[in-house]
């Protein structure tokens, strides 16, 4: 049954020419494990018959020794297709996920977990598969190699072939539910602790970390029983294996003996019929590799269907002086909302709590798409946030994070933003690893205006990005980014009437509608507008 | 690592039950060579057919007893591996739950690590107890067969085994070494992707696809590196591994015809030998070179890992009992090490039922640690903080739990139904309770777009806006009949009117209010302020304050300069 997945799959075998050699190697040293049983056999029977002869033994020597080798450069270059076909998938995965973008479709948590652990499985898939086919046909060598022996012992063998055929059906359709169900379950169980891990400090101020951890660890039994599903079921294929590898090395055996009795074979064939039995039920000893084949297409389904969501269409935008919305609508955040902000201006966008400020903030600087209306704007915008998360290798690189900015101008921008005195007291100063930073709220959203302020832009838009500054904080960052960035177009999200009493424009949202424009002065007439501050005091 | 063989000892039958059943395994391996050398020899090779299929008719007796065994071994492996996973999530869990101390608290990236390892664990523990036991069963079967087949050629066979096995253990520390890159690695590639994909508003915000692109790929291609160099030390391992196991069986016969002639050592002998090093020693060394060095190392970096994830809890629980519900401050001072400054010194205060205490202060200076020695997740450095004459932290935690509060700025929800979330901290209350306490701190409006308490919220109030999911915590906790309630910045996200009106629904309620205020209009509603600038807090009135305190007047001339000009500062 083909799955989404496979596709991708046969994409990622596709794109790399190492395959061809490993299966070239393969070859080689299948060959040689397909000669080493006939040479063992020649050279017992040599022992046998009490007298040495070296051309024997260097030719048993030869082959072994073109076996292990051929082992050793195959564990290498199966490594070097599977380490980088994980990471083309995972390149393939993180550029479509940036493609995307905000919002995406997948958590955080699920998307790191396709990237780290789907990737691995699905890369495996070209060994994955060379494994089989080379244990096939050296399984199908080790039949002929029978068949040159005595051909009764190769007609004794292929009785067991359609078993083995059976064996190996029945296992693909038995784990696959298993498997998925395993994944599933302990992808609900990371996204349970992940919750309670951001609420771990009501969970300790409460006492209540016991009961959460049940509440955590809820979908166990669930992971538990797909787990021993996923035992039951290879047990019942090792027994199934275990008992048809004896029953033919037997019957095997025995054909070989009576062959000995009448002196068509010598004690050594004896063992040669044996150990091409064994090579020939190779492909039943096979059944880790196809559950690895059921988790690599699971996995790789798990890739498609990110990279099979296709990336939001974001309509060009409009040129125009200053910023415009006519009539926009985002589904369940906006509706028919039309302002116009001049260039230059302080805008300040106010209302309540889920009245749609950050949605109107996203919108006008193109964060996010609409679902009807039109966006004019000019020029680049920079955004700040009340909780930025900063990127980069260190905290200098998270202010210049996607720039080219030099050190003077990420200095520059981070005194503008009031942070500077922070930064430099850091135990590496401006290199210190983001990692290695101890940040508080407020010192990070200085650190996202600095990252905001460093780009330049035109249009500098602060989505209540200094909501954990004290007051004093902020009207000096307020006063440093004038200075900073002069005669910029600034909209800013606050619930401070201070911060809207600067604006040259205060635009006042409700329930996802434009409620009220005007300046501050003249809004603070309304009765509900001063609601929106001082909740009617 | 000692936790990991305790729980393994924890279920030492279901390991003792496995190791039984793979001596049953092993039988094939003990008797396999013997028996078919003995078929050959007095059988087939003596002209009697009939003893050659008897001989191999006990053989395949045995290999169905092996398979038995095999097929027991794997069907017992779930009631040790999953009981295993099982106790070891339990316990990384309940570690990273339990850790209040954790300054850096986890992220996404960080728990997926975790349940990787926790896989990885897992995974080993069954290659371990799948290879480790098969390669001694068989291998120690084998040799004793051996020895008693052909014991002349016993020490010819073994030596090379034992050499390889050597070297094998030399090249270990190099192997361990590289292993480690590689898990550190695989870290930094969780640790960037993380980043950058729980970053993505921001990533587009600073148009950063590229670089964001390229931090995740230098990563990506570093572990792919890592994975290849693991693969070099590898092979070279294999091929030790191979080398000693086929170098007995060229030595076997090399050496044998001149012991073949002499009549020391018959067919079945010989036969028997190579059938033992062949189909048994072979495999099994093989089956050790491919993957169990690899899976322990991975499982002891797992293990280390998962250890530094979740620490062991060892807290003491106190046993005092409050005899009233008062709250007293002495001289208390904290500081997060020796030599940092304070971050609060020489704090006196005490606090009554009725209370309304607003604590204001400039960003980052310390008003949470207020939350934290109230609650007692922190004992403080010098001086007590007493609740009811017991220090706090030595208070019975059942009691002190349910008597006091505490709502942080960062919300708790999971996926539930409303109902559950909201009766987390009152698992008691009744609808009608619940329904009241969203009705009082406003958030009846959220309760119905949600549809009711029997919605379902999904992982960490998904599609609920900050403001909103604060709404849910401020109600679940004005449901509890705590005596002590400190809001810690838990209005942040509200807009001020929404703030207002949880506010004054918490003075309302009888007790001790608490707020580490986020906006200095929380100061008015208190009927006390503590000032925090880094000195030695200020304790008053609002006015009291705006007389004394020049920083409390700045503060609140910030707030808002529009009414400045009406009326010279807020009144309460």
């Amino acid at each position: 049954m083909a799955k989404p997945g496979d596709a991708l799959l046969f994409s990622v075998v596709r794109g790399d020419h190492r395959p061809w050699l490993l299966l070239l190697n393969a070859a080689v040293a299948t060959t040689g494990g397909l000669l080493l049983p006939s040479a063992l056999a020649r050279a017992v029977d040599m022992a046998l018959g009490g007298t040495f002869v070296l051309v024997t033994v260097l030719w048993l020597l030869l082959l072994a020794g073109t076996e292990i080798i051929g082992d050793a450069i195959g564990i290498v270059l199966a490594a070097t297709i599977t380490s980088r076909a994980t990471a083309w998938l995972r390149r393939r995965l993180a550029q479509h996920l940036l493609a995307v973008g905000h919002p995406s479709p997948f958590a955080a948590g699920d998307a790191v977990s396709r990237m780290t652990g789907d990737c691995g499985n699905a890369g495996g898939v070209a060994v994955t598969l060379i494994t089989l086919l080379v244990t096939a046909v050296s399984s199908a060598g080790a039949v002929v190699a029978l068949a040159l022996l005595d051909w009764r012992l190769a007609a004794v063998f292929a009785v067991s072939v359609p078993l083995a055929m059976l064996l190996v059906r029945t296992h693909m359709q038995l784990t696959a539910d298993d498997v998925l169900t395993y994944q599933e379950v302990s992808g609900e169980v990371s996204a349970r602790l992940l919750d309670s891990v951001s609420g771990l400090r009501t969970i300790a101020a409460a006492g209540i970390a016991d009961r959460e951890t049940g509440r955590v660890l809820q979908p166990l039994p669930r992971l538990a029983a797909a787990g021993a599903g996923m035992w039951r079921t290879q047990a019942k294929m090792m027994w199934r294996a275990g008992l048809l590898l004896p029953a033919v090395e037997v019957a095997v055996l025995t054909a070989a003996g009576f062959g000995v009795l009448e002196g068509r074979l010598s004690p050594g064939d004896v063992l040669a019929a044996l150990g091409y039995a064994a090579l020939g039920m190779g492909v039943v000893g096979q059944i880790p590799q196809l559950t690895a084949l059921e988790r690599t297409r699971a996995s790789a389904t798990r890739i498609a269907e990110v990279l099979d969501t296709p990336p939001p269409a974001r309509p060009p935008v409009v040129r125009g002086s200053g910023i415009a919305l006519r009539n926009v609508s985002v589904d369940g955040a906006l509706h028919d909302v039309s302002i116009t902000i001049p260039e230059g201006a302080f805008a300040a966008i106010v209302g309540s709590s889920g009245a749609g400020k950050s949605t109107l903030a996203a919108v006008l600087g193109g964060l996010s798409t609409v679902d009807s209306g039109t966006v004019v704007r000019d020029g680049e915008v920079g955004y700040a946030f009340e909780r930025p998360a900063l990127l980069g290798a260190t905290i200098g690189r998270s202010i210049g994070y996607g720039t080219d900015a030099d050190e003077s101008q990420v200095r520059d921008a981070a005194v503008a933003a009031q942070v500077h005195d922070v930064l430099i007291r850091l135990p590496q100063g401006y290199e210190t690893p983001l990692a290695d930073a101890p940040l508080s709220g407020g010192e990070a959203q200085r650190i996202g205006l600095a990252r905001a302020i460093v780009r330049d832009p035109e249009v500098l838009v602060l989505d209540d990005a200094t909501a954990s500054l004290d007051t004093v904080t902020e009207a000096k960052v307020d006063a440093a980014l004038t200075t900073a960035l002069p005669g910029r177009t600034r909209v800013v999200v606050t619930h401070r009437p201070a911060t809207a009493a600067r604006a040259d424009l205060v635009v006042w949202l409700e329930d996802g509608r434009v409620r009220g424009t005007g300046t501050h002065q003249r809004l603070w007439d309304d009765e509900d507008y001063r609601a929106v501050f001082t909740g009617g005091e | 690592m000692r936790f990991y063989l305790s729980t393994l000892a924890g279920h030492r039958r279901g390991v003792l039950i496995l190791l039984g059943w793979s001596a049953l395994e092993g039988v094939p391996a003990f008797f396999g060579g013997k028996l078919v050398g003995t078929a050959v020899d007095r059988g087939f090779a003596a002209g009697d057919p009939l003893a050659g299929v008897l001989w191999l008719l006990a053989f395949a007796a045995l290999a169905v007893a092996g398979a038995l065994g095999q097929r027991q071994v794997f069907a017992r492996l779930g009631d040790v591996v999953e009981p295993m996973r099982d106790a070891l999530v339990t316990r990384v869990v309940k570690g990273v739950l339990n850790d209040p101390a954790h300054r850096r608290t986890p992220d996404a990236s960080a728990v997926a690590m975790i349940t990787r390892h926790v896989e990885v664990v897992r995974d080993a523990t069954a290659g371990v107890l799948v290879q480790a036991r098969a390669l001694l069963v068989t291998t120690v079967a084998a040799l004793v067969g051996l020895a008693t087949t052909a014991a002349s050629l016993f020490w010819l066979v073994v030596v090379p085994i034992v050499a390889a096995l050597l070297l094998f253990g030399l090249m270990l520390p190099s192997l361990a070494k590289r292993q480690r890159d590689t898990v550190m690695a695989d870290e930094r590639t969780a640790e960037a992707s993380g980043a950058v994909l729980t970053g993505l508003r921001d990533v587009a915000a600073c148009s950063a696809s590229d670089e964001a692109y390229d931090d995740i790929c230098t990563q990506i291609n570093r572990q792919a590196r890592a994975t290849i160099n693991v693969a070099w030390a590898n092979s070279l391992r294999a091929t030790v591994i191979a080398l000693g196991g086929f170098a007995p069986i060229v030595l076997l016969v090399a050496c044998a015809p001149p012991l073949v002639a002499s009549g020391r050592l018959t067919t079945g002998a010989v036969l028997a030998a190579v059938v033992y090093l062949t189909n048994s020693v072979n495999p099994a060394l093989h089956g050790l070179a491919r993957t169990t060095s690899t899976v322990v190392m991975r499982l002891m970096v797992a293990l280390t890992r998962l250890q530094e994830a979740a620490p062991p809890a060892d807290k003491e629980d106190g046993e005092e009992i409050p005899s009233n519900g008062e709250f007293v401050l002495r001289d208390v001072t904290f500081g997060w090490s020796p030599d940092a400054e304070p971050v609060l010194r020489d704090v006196s205060l005490t606090l009554r039922p009725g209370d309304h205490l607003a604590v204001v202060g400039p960003s980052g200076i310390g008003k949470s640690t207020m939350a934290s020695l109230l609650t007692g997740l922190m004992p403080p450095d010098n001086g007590r903080v007493l609740f009811g004459g017991a220090p706090v932290d030595r208070v019975l935690p059942e009691v002190r739990h349910h008597a006091i509060a505490l709502i942080p700025q960062e919300t708790y929800l999971f996926t539930g139904t409303v109902r559950e979330n909201l009766a987390l901290l009152a698992p008691w209350a009744t609808d009608e309770d619940l329904l009241h306490s969203v009705e009082q701190v406003g958030a009846k409006q959220l309760l119905d777009r949600l549809g009711g308490l029997d919605a379902a919220l999904g992982h960490a109030g998904e599609g609920l806006s900050a403001g909103e999911a604060q709404l849910l915590a401020l109600a679940r906790v004005y449901v509890t009949s705590a005596s002590v309630v400190i809001l810690d910045e838990a209005t942040s996200h509200l807009d001020p009117a929404a703030e207002a009106r949880v506010e004054r629904a918490f003075a309302r309620r009888d007790g001790i209010l608490v707020v580490i205020a986020h906006r200095l209009s929380s100061a008015l509603r208190a009927n006390r302020v503590l000032v925090m600038d880094g000195g030695r807090p200020l304790l008053g009135t609002h006015e009291h304050l705006l007389k004394t305190s020049p920083l409390y007047g700045q503060l609140m001339l910030a707030w808002d300069p529009t009414h400045h000009e009406e009326t010279p500062l807020p009144k309460r």
